[in-house]
């Protein structure tokens, strides 16, 4: 760092630029490019650089043709797919109801409606996952009720794929209400008043007014929900099927318990590329709404 | 004056949303509470047999328990001051001074955001694995750090700016020296915002699972990682149960603190919505 900075007029402005900004961000900054940046690009290189028997490097893209040939990892890539489409169907059907009350009912209800929506925030998904079990799984809640009244016992989701489905929604409930609540403030009293006044119904008016105003907070809640879902971890790996499993409790199996990190690596990188578009769509979307 | 009261027509609406959320995200961990201050319940019946608290003595009398409570508080506050210490100096700057890549900087904390976090995970690990950082505490506690950054930059950044100028320009008027306008101005109206990014990153990093479970375990255990080998491993229901209780008390604070800053608008708006 040069105490001097030759380039510029020392007392030009009075927002003078002044390198010892840089020396003060300069640690977090490090820590972005050394853990997230760098193993990105070696992630990359390293699973399509690989080495050769005579000792040296050579482009290959092996470890990927294995894996998009390979039966089970097949498998797992298509539940994780289903569960991530299923789980963003299931979101929007169930939060933008939410949001749609939340936004136009100033009742006491909906504070309590809405502090009920944000809950599961403050529930952490190990909680949740245990909570699911005492409730849904052999000998739960639900069974114990069904029980009471003379209904047969339910096929527990526990341990199928809709296991980790039912999580999934349940922990994304608060961000997408959220979202989308945030995007129906912009739909303004004036517009929906007017084309009421013009005769129009409730869905013309929800098809016609509403969504394409919110369309980009619809997006954007649908593309967090995927970023957290398509690789999630923890909920997967306590509440479904051993196999075939979601990406998440895949690699970690594979780098964990088969020690093979290269093959883990490959599914990671699969994994960034399903949701690149997503991805960058989210923080342009962050991106814009924070400018400093 | 006269007074209209208007009759409202009753929320139906309303109440099925009311009535269906509470069923679906009250009554589970009512059912998980219950069975935390259980001592017996046996299928079929409705409500326990026995109430107690003999588990509670039971599961804290476990040695895998306290070590697991140190480890996570102990992993939480040292997450929690180093990123404070590495982040607020850098927030101050961000907000403050202007410097070259400054926008480019400020914006390279959302790249974590843009991939699936655990497969970003995998790829960290990778790089951990040659530094034969995997299994321990200062693996778990960089990949943790790295998880704060965004938020314990961002948030102070916006309360460095909301702090009044005009007041800090009024002090140095009178002759304040900068670390006094710092200490005595600025800290005290950006202060409270500051606490709740510190308290929501301590609260973030001691429910941290999948990068303490993917680079720690099963050296470093903490409890969340502790709760799934409950779940996986223990067939008495209630030392689960015990333990998603005592789980859940720092999330209980951080619902305390956090309520109002999660309903406001800006909050969302942070999450891109």
């Amino acid at each position: 760092m040069t105490a001097i900075d030759a380039g510029q007029p020392v007392l030009a402005a009075p927002e003078r630029r002044r390198p010892i900004g840089l020396l003060l961000v300069a640690v977090p900054v490090l820590l972005v490019i050394w853990l997230i940046i760098w193993p990105i690009i070696s992630a990359v290189i390293q699973t399509v650089w690989v080495k050769t028997p005579e000792g040296g490097n050579s482009f290959s893209v092996e470890t990927y043709r294995f894996f998009f040939s390979d039966g089970y990892s097949l498998s797992n890539l298509s539940i994780t797919l289903w569960t991530t489409g299923v789980c963003a169907i299931l979101l929007l059907v169930v939060c933008l109801p939410i949001a749609l009350y939340l936004r136009f009912s100033d009742s006491k209800v909906a504070a309590y409606v809405q502090g009920l929506a944000i809950f599961p925030m403050f529930v952490p998904s190990i909680i949740l996952s245990f909570a699911f079990i005492r409730v849904l799984g052999p000998n739960g809640t639900v069974d114990l009720v069904f029980n009471a009244v003379g209904l047969p016992k339910i096929r527990s989701p526990y341990l199928t794929p809709w296991g980790p489905v039912i999580g999934l929604v349940w922990d994304n409930i608060p961000l997408t209400v959220l979202i989308l609540l945030s995007g129906l403030g912009n739909v303004s009293n004036q517009a929906i008043e007017a084309a009421r006044d013009v005769g129009a119904g409730k869905l013309a008016l929800l098809w016609h007014i509403i969504l394409p105003r919110i369309s980009n907070s619809v997006l954007v809640a649908i593309s967090f929900a995927v970023l957290g879902i398509f690789s999630a971890f923890t909920l997967p790996y306590v509440l479904g099927p051993a196999a075939p499993e979601m990406m998440g409790p895949f690699m970690q199996r594979t780098f964990r318990e088969l020690f093979e990190p290269q093959t883990a690596i490959t599914q990671a990188v699969i994994t960034f590329g399903f949701c690149i578009v997503f991805g960058l769509f989210y923080v342009r979307s962050v991106a814009r709404n924070q400018a400093p | 004056m006269t007074s209209v009261t208007i009759r409202r027509p009753t929320d139906w609406t309303g109440i099925i949303f009311a009535v269906v959320l509470t069923l679906v995200i009250v009554l589970p961990l009512v059912v998980v509470g219950t069975w935390a201050f259980t001592n017996v319940w046996r299928f079929p019946a409705l409500i326990p047999q026995e109430f107690g608290l003999r588990f509670w003595n039971q599961t804290l009398a476990r040695a895998d328990v306290w070590s697991s409570i140190t480890m996570s508080l102990t992993l939480a506050t040292t997450v929690t001051f180093l990123s404070a210490l590495v982040c607020l100096p850098a927030a101050y700057a961000f907000a403050r001074l202007d410097f070259p890549g400054r926008n480019i900087l400020f914006f390279s904390f959302l790249a974590g955001h843009a991939f699936p976090k655990f497969g970003l995970l995998v790829a960290i690990a990778g790089i951990f694995l040659q530094l034969n950082l995997i299994g321990t505490f200062w693996g778990v506690v960089l990949i943790q750090l790295v998880g704060t950054l965004l938020f314990m930059i961002w948030i102070p950044v916006a309360a460095f700016q909301s702090v009044d100028r005009r007041m800090e320009e009024a002090a140095r008027d009178v002759g304040a020296s900068p670390m006094r306008v710092f200490w005595s101005i600025t800290l005290p109206q950006a202060g409270p915002t500051i606490a709740a990014a510190i308290l929501l990153s301590f609260v973030g990093t001691f429910y941290e699972t999948e990068g303490a479970w993917l680079i720690g375990a099963p050296q470093v255990r903490t409890l969340p990682v502790l709760m799934i080998s409950f779940i996986n491993n223990q067939p008495v229901i209630q030392y689960g149960a015990v333990l998603s209780v005592l789980l859940w008390v720092p999330s209980f604070i951080a619902l305390l603190f956090a309520r109002r800053v999660v309903n406001s608008g800006s909050f969302a708006r942070g999450f891109g919505g």
